[in-house]
């Protein structure tokens, strides 16, 4: 299974690949900039481990592990 | 002139509100779209910034861009397409300088749609600082309309920007490059004849998220997009939000922007080291906990003595139309119905107020998403996103505005299941009603370790109420409600210092609305009350000599309404008339009446026809509760003088001497209206939500006898534990 961003390490960077399948969730994650070339930092973790907050086109967006999971990145 | 009509569109948390408070002046209409719940505010430009001619401004919801997958962003999308009414001749959009990377989206979809455009260009002191200065001629190069640099906080450029709003049908917008761009990028799916270009990729996009209903797309536009398979619908709204993103790196580059600088968060720099402390996982938490508790404390302790300073003025009002009318009918509708009834609801402005105001400051200041964030965990358990948590929240301070707040939960099931767990939240009309029963039943100097026993019970109702909200939540999301969590997609905008005016007009237009509802239901019901309360007299009442009284008075039994409560009145026994309270002239009254018919079902929950009487005056507001009782014992101690109610229930004495109020008493009456959902307001706006009465209904039947069960539990296991 390829990478994703619900597995990336804290403070660590990743290129956005493709956002998976269909409905309002993937075209929203596109919508808030989760776009194919994108780069992504894991910024924080919530204090139960979940939702993760994520730096995306300079804005700070938290998503729960499950949707970060829907966006196949490459590690950087 | 006709006016010049200008729709105001932007990101959330760009400063959009200032904005528009600053071209108001903060002189506005606040106001529903037709069909849905989201809140619109229009207004006149003030006449100081000198327009050209006049203009109205309309500011749309806060949306990250215009495809319809919540209310908000189909909303904004209906009006700037002309599908509510003319289209506005020039749409002014806010963009964060410091966040040009993600603003520009909604941008380039406006652009798309082609309305007369005009950017605000806000925040360019923060992108400066952050040492990304943007050149707002290098941007309006770049996008083909007129770009203004404004500062919201402070007002600077506003003059400018109405200028350029004013002037824009005078300027001709050349096709820009990027609009003709964006135009002609071909469609995986093309539009079909009879469908414009922008409708169809707005319909496509509705069609990949599932939203046509909220784009209220018609029969033709259904089956044209039903001609395509789904994943080939899903793939070309995919397609198109990818192309506007290569749009808007292609802007970036244009002006001047490197990839490396697209990636940076200028703004959120500063914040980032808040939230260091602020989501750490054990100092986050802390301080959410404390945030919370310091609000409902503050509430208890800085309105304390604004409600005194009104009860005081209310008391003193009252006195002075007593002595200066004289005894009589007319009299006592003036100061028993009329200003008893205002005075009992102006009493809770103050915690009102002081609660939207704590809570709009955290809203403003960014605290709030933090929450949610923080939250989701809990909120994810019961089914819900963390978002929900934000109406959940406002919830304690009224149920009706924290309804409305549910638009932005996009699942309508999990909008549904969050309304029905709103009422349970203790709204601050509760409030009162516990502040009353405490303060009037249990010992201010009791103590346990620091703290009262007052305040530790308020604040386990506050506990008790938020399981039950949570708990209920559970239930409703696995039973009928059943679906998926929904996805979470939260923005954490950079902190900012909330703008002490921006709050208060807030805070204003929240207040000035519940006291208009005070103005008509509750006060209305109050005197609608004390007519049932008063008539018809005892035959030897005390002022029954009174030339006035004796004018209303004719026979007591043809004073029945007829078919509204004769039956009740008839059917009680004359000797349970004359068995207690043989003095009160209330209890000849058909109020009096109801409420002795309704003993029997009070009793096991320790309450009597008093609180009947203020049950049943609670339905039309939880308020009327307390303006009840204070008509049922201003009249029954037939006291010109308001002595606070407070006193009264603590002095109340039944015949034999003891204490008619009990502790206990009033604990299961607060038990009561813990869970009972005693709002006419509320029902009616969840019946309006949820367009069908099934709900309110359901809402009601569950919530009342959850209260009527658990004040019987409580009092039935007190007094066998040897409480009274």
């Amino acid at each position: 299974m390829a990478f994703n961003l619900a597995q990336l390490e804290l403070g660590a960077r990743a290129r956005v690949t493709l956002v998976g399948g269909a409905g309002p969730l993937a075209l929203r994650l596109l919508e808030m900039g989760f776009t194919p070339g994108t780069v992504v930092v894991l910024v924080k973790r919530a204090p139960f481990g979940d939702p993760l907050e994520l730096q995306v086109r300079g804005c700070h967006v938290s998503l729960r592990k499950a949707e970060a999971a829907r966006i196949e990145a490459v590690r950087l | 002139m006709t006016p010049l009509r200008v729709a105001l569109a932007g990101n959330p948390n760009v400063g959009k509100t200032s904005l528009f408070n600053e071209l108001t002046g903060a002189r506005h209409k606040v106001g529903n779209y037709a069909g849905v719940t989201v809140e619109t505010r229009a207004g006149a430009v003030v006449p100081r910034l000198s327009p050209a001619r006049p203009i109205t401004v309309l500011d749309l919801p806060g949306t990250y861009s215009l495809t319809p997958i919540a209310e908000d962003e189909a909303v904004a999308f209906r009006c700037l397409a002309g599908a509510e009414g003319d289209p506005p001749d020039v749409v002014a959009l806010v963009l964060d300088a410091a966040n040009l990377a993600r603003n520009l989206y909604l941008a380039v979809q406006l652009l798309e749609l082609g309305r007369p455009l005009v950017v605000a260009l806000n925040m360019m002191d923060v992108a400066a600082e952050a040492g990304m200065p943007v050149d707002p001629a290098a941007l309006a190069r770049a996008l083909g309309v007129p770009v203004v640099p404004t500062v919201a906080r402070t007002g600077e450029g506003i003059a400018r920007l109405v200028e350029a709003l004013g002037s824009i049908e005078h300027v001709p917008q050349a096709i820009s490059p990027l609009r003709a761009r964006l135009l002609a990028d071909d469609d995986a799916l093309p539009a079909p004849p009879g469908i414009g270009a922008a409708r169809w990729r707005w319909l496509v996009s509705a069609a990949a998220a599932g939203t046509l209903e909220l784009a209220g797309a018609t029969a033709e536009e259904r089956a044209a997009l039903a001609a395509h398979p789904a994943a080939d619908v899903t793939a070309a709204a995919h397609a198109r939000v990818i192309a506007r993103y290569r749009e808007v790196d292609a802007l970036l580059a244009e002006i001047g922007f490197t990839a490396a600088q697209r990636e940076r968060a200028p703004a959120m720099s500063r914040s980032a080291a808040i939230d260091r402390v602020l989501t750490h996982r054990v100092w986050g938490l802390l301080i959410f906990v404390g945030v919370m508790a310091t609000i409902f404390s503050s509430i208890f302790t800085w309105a304390e003595p604004l409600m005194g300073a009104i009860e005081s003025l209310i008391g003193w009002l009252s006195e002075q139309v007593a002595a200066a009318l004289g005894p009589g009918v007319f009299t006592d509708l003036l100061t028993q119905g009329v200003l008893a009834g205002a005075g009992n609801v102006l009493v809770f402005v103050p915690q009102i107020a002081l609660l939207f105001l704590l809570l709009g400051v955290l809203e403003d200041s960014g605290y709030m998403a933090r929450a949610a964030f923080l939250v989701d965990r809990l909120m994810a358990r019961v089914g819900l996103h963390g978002r929900a948590f934000v109406p959940l929240l406002s919830g304690y301070a009224c149920a009706i505005p924290a309804i409305l707040g549910t638009r932005t939960i996009t699942d309508p099931r999990d909008r549904l299941a969050t309304i029905l767990m709103i009422p349970f939240m203790s709204c601050s009309a509760r409030l009162p009603i516990y502040v009353l029963f405490i303060s009037a039943l249990f010992p201010a100097d009791d103590r346990v370790g620091p703290f009262t026993v007052g305040s530790l019970m308020l604040v386990g109702f506050y506990a008790l109420s938020t399981v039950s909200a949570l708990a209920a939540g559970a239930i409703w999301k696995r039973t009928a409600l059943r679906g998926p969590t929904p996805p979470f997609v939260l923005e954490l905008p950079p902190y900012r210092l909330p703008r002490l005016r921006n709050t208060l007009l807030h805070v204003y237009d929240r207040t000035a609305d519940f006291v208009r509802q005070a103005g008509t239901v509750i006060l209305s019901v109050t005197v609608v009350l004390w007519v049932l309360l008063s008539f018809p007299r005892p035959p030897d009442a005390p002022d029954g000599g009174r030339a006035v009284a004796e004018a209303v008075q004719v026979d007591p039994a043809a004073h029945v309404p007829e078919g509204m409560s004769q039956g009740a009145a008839a059917h009680v026994p004359e000797d349970m008339l004359q068995a207690t309270d043989e003095d009160s002239p209330i209890i000849h009254s058909i109020g009096g009446r109801i409420g002795k018919a309704m003993e029997p079902v009070l009793q096991p929950m320790g309450q009597d026809f008093r609180m009947g009487i203020a049950i049943l005056g609670s339905f039309a507001a939880r308020e009327v509760m307390i303006s009840t009782l204070g008509l049922v014992y201003g009249i029954e101690a037939d006291d010109e003088n308001q002595t606070p109610l407070r006193e009264k229930l603590r002095e109340a004495r039944e015949p034999d001497g003891s204490r008619r109020h009990t502790p206990l008493k009033g604990l299961a009456a607060m038990i009561f209206f813990v869970y009972a959902c005693q709002c006419m307001s509320t029902l009616a706006v969840v019946r309006r939500e949820t367009r069908s009465w099934k709900w309110p209904l359901v809402m009601f039947a569950t919530m009342s006898a959850l209260a009527y069960g658990l004040a019987v539990l409580v009092y039935q296991v007190g007094r066998a534990l040897g409480y009274t």
